[in-house]
């Protein structure tokens, strides 16, 4: 069986003149926790969008040995956008925005919402369910979409900066919850993400993308300093940490 | 007696043409609030003149003519935004305002016939004949089969468009049809108020609910309930002041709007200062 759950091989995307990514490689192991790094405009969300068939690009995506296109007519991927794609100050509460990660499955109304639940259980969400997601905190409505995306029940999820606008313990306990979803679904997450942080610590491959891509299948505490400067410019100066923070889960 | 207005033929089609176009806009309003899409309802309507123009020049009938000339414009307008090339408000703004144009040039040309051009720009309840009133009907039921066949669908296409497309949307049919649907809804509002004021008719009452809910159906509601009211006092205020119905009938739904957004305002004050007598705010 195909250990890769998404093989990438010489894509390319432009916005007209404007060349986004240029011939960008990577296999993604199944079940495993991998991160796409790299500066703002590096072209992390344009790549994330190829995979999830919302940009056109050149080049092959094989979703689970499936060409991406063939793939996403039949199947639908977990897709968590950048904070600020998705309107929040729309009339829609929780489970209602879940049960969209269940559009096209023919389910009766009455199951779908008690799916929509269970994934927002999953996400401890719960008891958010009748709460109108402009009503909810940043964390919050990270943690609904997540659920979503979990609803679509697909087995690769595509992450666009999720820890954008949460603090220092939100974001560890956001990294904690996802590493224990992947755990129990056997899920394979693509996270894109430039925080230096809690990403390298939780992360089980990083590759660092600007433009095209400088390096692959790098082990967090690998990670060496040249590639950072490459990424990030001179001025820039790695700290390590070897202590994850353990903390209890509340209320992002 | 209060409602002896109701005596009149012509004002019992217009309440009942009235009711039709309420529930039709109540439904497609909030949608094209919350897609920021207000300024399609202004922009498509005023295409409806050369529709009208043509129509009349043409010898067909202008309701038709209308219809065609404001669907291929919301389909004109979809195109060219979607496409990427400019945006969807400079889109409209550069279209409609042609159309707008080409109407009254049109009407300018056509000497030889009776044209009741400020019947068409502000609306003529007199006018309304029952052809309308099964037009609007026909409309009304149109919209409601595509409310329930494809409402779900774009909801989540308003909410999250990506996201709609990954779990299988068909986000570029669904937006064309709804351009299609809005198109219809126009053409039976300009019967009603008239190219200028269409608009108003389409986006206020929603704007208003838009307000006084969080809950997506609450808001189709209360936005048909009050157009209805609006559309009704409208029509009864023109009667008994001898007013143009059109200007009527918005100025009661801007009034509704005004009435909102000031109990909005004074709320939020007092919200605001409960909140800091509150002890959990003291330091």
């Amino acid at each position: 069986m195909d250990r890769y759950a998404l093989i990438l091989d010489s894509v390319s995307v432009r916005y007209g003149e404007k060349e986004a990514i240029a011939n960008v490689s990577m296999k993604l192991e199944k079940g495993k926790l991998h991160v796409l790094m790299g500066p703002n405009g590096g072209g992390k969300t344009t790549l994330i969008r190829a995979i999830a068939g919302l940009v056109p690009f050149k080049g092959k995506i094989k979703i689970y040995g499936i060409e991406s296109h063939e793939y996403l007519k039949r199947h639908s991927i977990g897709y968590l956008a950048q904070r600020g794609e998705t309107v929040y100050d729309f009339p829609m509460t929780a489970i209602e925005v879940v049960e969209m990660g269940r559009y096209g499955t023919k389910e009766s109304r009455k199951l779908r919402r008690e799916k929509a639940m269970k994934f927002l259980e999953e996400v401890n969400m719960e008891t958010y369910a009748h709460v109108p997601i402009g009503e909810l905190s940043g964390g919050q409505q990270q943690r609904v979409l997540l659920a979503r995306a979990l609803a679509t029940e697909s087995k690769l999820m595509l992450l666009d900066e999720p820890l954008t606008g949460m603090d220092s313990r939100a974001q560890s306990r956001f990294y904690r919850m996802l590493n224990s979803l992947r755990a129990r679904h056997a899920l394979t997450i693509l996270i894109a993400s430039h925080d230096m942080g809690f990403t390298t610590a939780y992360a089980e491959n990083i590759m660092c993308i600007n433009k095209t891509m400088v390096s692959r299948e790098c082990i967090a505490k690998l990670l060496a300093e040249p590639e950072i400067k490459e990424l990030y410019g001179p001025n820039i100066h790695l700290v390590k940490h070897y202590h994850l923070p353990q903390e209890e889960d509340n209320d992002v | 007696m209060m409602f002896e207005f109701l005596n009149y033929s012509f004002m019992e089609r217009a309440i009942v043409a009235g009711t039709l176009v309420a529930i039709i806009t109540g439904i497609v309003g909030p949608f094209l609030v919350f897609r920021k899409m207000s300024f399609m309802g202004a922009g498509l309507s005023h295409g409806a003149l050369a529709g009208i123009a043509l129509g009349i020049i043409l010898g067909l009938s202008p309701t038709l003519m209308s219809v065609l000339i404001v669907m291929g414009l919301g389909f004109l307008i979809g195109l060219v935004s979607r496409t990427g090339k400019i945006s969807e408000d400079s889109a409209i703004g550069t279209v409609y305002t042609f159309f707008m144009a080409l109407g009254i040039f049109l009407i300018n040309l056509s000497k030889g016939y009776h044209i009741n051009i400020m019947g068409y720009l502000f609306g003529d309840i007199l006018a309304i004949s029952k052809y309308d009133i099964l037009f609007a009907l026909i409309v009304l039921i149109v919209v409601l089969v595509w409310l329930i066949l494809r409402g779900r669908a774009m909801l989540y296409l308003t909410f999250d468009e990506d996201f709609a497309k990954i779990t299988g949307v068909p986000i570029g049919w669904d937006y064309y049809i709804f351009m299609v649907i809005t198109s219809l809804s126009i053409i039976t509002v300009v019967k009603l108020v008239g190219v200028v004021l269409a608009g108003s008719i389409l986006i206020v009452p929603s704007a208003s609910a838009k307000m006084l809910s969080k809950s997506f159906m609450k808001i189709i509601a209360i936005s048909v309930i009050s157009g209805i009211i609006s559309i009704f006092s409208g029509i009864a205020f023109s009667y008994y002041l001898n007013t143009s119905s059109g200007p009527s009938i918005v100025f009661f739904v801007t009034a509704f709007f005004l009435c909102v957004l000031l109990w909005q305002f004074g709320s939020n004050t007092t919200s605001r200062k409960v909140k800091i007598k509150s002890p959990s705010s003291r330091p």
